[in-house]
């Protein structure tokens, strides 16, 4: 394998990371509060807001029924307002966000319902205000869960980075359709499949073990 | 013991009464009180209107252990969560100290629970945070110091007894070990009122009664006024200085333990109070009964003491004093608080005259009898020592 080639793939594999972190950086940035607020603003919860509750529900579930490939071409406009332009790497960050965000606040929001109801009561009955009970009870507990959450949302990202290829994003998706399938080269295509193998492996072990740190539950006197 | 559980009569108006009733000192002193509370669920999803508490009247006097006690769902949970605002009445007033609180918005509620410990059947720590750090929420939540903090859960951990496990988190933790975190956190603030959820309801009775020392402890060294609620009678014989009994969202009967225990007016309270003060006959005694005697058949008598006469030598004193042969079939001897009662079944000669002067003697010296009946004189009865068939002994 020329040094070129190795040259290319570590690039990509840099361009896919960047893509996933950044992507997914925001994707939780965006998603946290959208799944704590998605867990808390029924009637009778938190804060209640049972309308835009109802509403947020509406066009969480809409993005998250969208295929991706045909999320990425429909909100191209949007795309090049945010980055710019619509081809390359930073502009395949913009799709990504936008399926990442929803995916990841439905994620948080089925981990802080998991939350039992009965420390929210205590931390009502010592006086807390409905931010002191997200912060210091909701999200504490909740937090194995979201990492766990987050570990899949990150898996999936590397899935959804390798399609941006298509649209003109970097990244290793785009290398294995551009050298290994079009210029008939297996052994790029192997070393791409394997990389992602990698990455996947990587971020599972990664996250599984950062849940099972933050898991209390588990230790046992 | 003053009578502080006000029962008061339907036709008064609770309102009024807490606003302008300087003259009625006992409500002034008392740390809780309910003034013809009501609770009704609305309607909805076409279900009807559920009705969980009415007209209630308690009186929790300052730095007493008041007990309520009843089934599941006659209320009790709903009870005590109105009176640190988790609920909110749809009737009637609430006074804290004398300070109506039945009006406060949400804002002011969070300041009144800082005043109000709170424990759970359940437990309800944070598993995601050790010992400490669980005494330590309800301090960060008042805003208090890092140093201040630090000073006073070290204090609580002492407290509790649980200096050892300050950095274990709830699942290393025995069922016994969560509720003394539990005490500990809802103390953490310096309440003057202590509310427990059926806090020894999932505890086994070993660790149920160092959990209720513990309780007792808190009321009496620090002067925390205890709402407590169960379903246990033990919990309230062995700490609550007064008891009231609900019964579908009513208050069917309250006052001073010993009284209502001893004296239950209520049949709900009787079924409540059976297993722990009175005293059945063994069941080979209890088939060989009849109703009317027989020829030198002994009379069963039940006999109830309270108070100063669980004292007296009764049954000796019939025996020199009447020369009379009384045998005791069952019996149980308790206390509670400081206070002694108990019960005995004996058999006394059966013949008019001797057990008309057993009846009388025992009327002279105040105690409640219950003539359960006749027994023919088995031959096997009087070979027996009275200690052998004293059964049933709690």
């Amino acid at each position: 394998m020329s040094p070129e080639l190795i040259r290319i793939i570590i690039e990509a594999t840099v361009d896919t990371l960047h893509m996933v972190l950044v992507a997914g950086g925001l994707g939780t940035l965006f998603g946290l509060p959208l799944g704590v607020f998605l867990a808390t603003s029924k009637r009778g919860e938190l804060f209640p807001a049972p309308a835009l509750n109802t509403a947020l529900g509406v066009v969480v579930n809409i993005t998250r029924s969208t295929p991706f490939i045909i999320l990425v071409v429909a909100i191209v406009p949007f795309t090049r307002l945010i980055a710019g332009t619509s081809i390359g790497t930073a502009a395949a960050i913009v799709p990504l966000t936008v399926a990442a965000t929803p995916f990841i606040a439905r994620i948080v929001e089925g981990a802080i319902r998991e939350v039992d109801q009965g420390l929210v009561e205590a931390a009502r009955a010592m006086g807390a205000t409905p931010l002191q009970i997200v912060r210091k009870v909701l999200v504490p507990e909740a937090l194995p869960a979201i990492v766990l959450g987050l570990t899949l949302a990150a898996v999936s990202l590397l899935g959804f980075s390798a399609m941006v290829g298509a649209v003109g994003g970097g990244g290793l998706g785009d290398l294995g359709i551009r050298y290994g399938y079009q210029r008939f080269m297996p052994e790029v295509m192997a070393i791409v499949v394997a990389v992602l193998v990698i990455l996947v492996q990587s971020v599972q072990t990664f996250g599984d073990a950062l849940a099972r740190r933050l898991n209390k539950r588990l230790r046992h006197a | 013991m003053t009578a502080a559980v006000a029962l008061s009569s339907a036709s008064l108006d609770g309102a009024t009464k807490l606003a302008s009733a300087p003259q009625d000192a006992r409500r002034e002193e008392a740390a809780i009180t309910l003034a013809g509370v009501g609770k009704t669920y609305a309607a909805r999803d076409g279900a009807a209107e559920v009705s969980a508490l009415q007209d209630i009247h308690l009186a929790v006097p300052r730095g007493r252990i008041l007990g309520v006690i009843g089934p599941s769902g006659a209320g009790k949970s709903t009870l005590i969560r109105l009176v640190n605002g988790l609920e909110r009445p749809t009737r009637g007033r609430i006074a804290l100290f004398g300070r109506d609180v039945t009006a406060l918005d949400e804002s002011g509620w969070r300041r009144e629970r800082r005043r109000i410990g709170m424990i759970f059947q359940h437990f309800n720590l944070l598993s995601s945070r050790s010992a400490f750090d669980n005494i330590a929420l309800p301090l960060e939540i008042a805003g208090v110091s890092r140093a201040e903090i630090e000073t006073r859960v070290t204090k609580l951990l002492e407290l509790v007894g649980l200096t050892d496990k300050r950095l274990r988190y709830p699942a290393e933790l025995s069922g016994g070990q969560k509720q003394r975190v539990g005490i500990a956190r809802a103390l953490a603030t310096e309440p003057a009122i202590l509310l427990c959820d059926e806090a020894t309801s999932a505890l086994d009775p070993e660790t149920t009664r160092s959990i209720l020392q513990l309780l007792k402890r808190i009321n009496r060294e620090l002067g925390v006024t205890i709402l407590l609620i169960t379903h246990e009678i033990p919990v309230i014989k062995e700490i609550c200085d007064e008891v009231a009994v609900i019964e579908d969202g009513r208050i069917i009967e309250a006052g001073p333990v010993f009284d209502v225990l001893t004296r239950p007016a209520h049949a709900t309270t009787a079924r409540f109070v059976e297993g722990v003060t009175s005293v059945e006959l063994p069941a080979h005694l209890r088939a060989a009964l009849r109703s009317e005697p027989l020829p030198a058949s002994l009379a069963v008598l039940r006999i109830g003491f309270a108070g100063p006469h669980a004292a007296t030598p009764v049954i000796s004193r019939l025996s020199t004093t009447l020369g009379l042969d009384i045998n005791i079939l069952a019996g149980r001897i308790d206390a509670i608080g400081e206070q002694p009662f108990g019960s005995l079944i004996v058999a006394a000669p059966g013949d008019i005259a001797a057990l008309g002067a057993t009846l009388a003697a025992l009327h002279v010296l105040g105690l409640r009898v219950e003539q359960l009946g006749f027994i023919a004189v088995a031959p096997a009865t009087p070979a027996r020592s009275p200690c052998e068939e004293v059964s049933d002994v709690a």
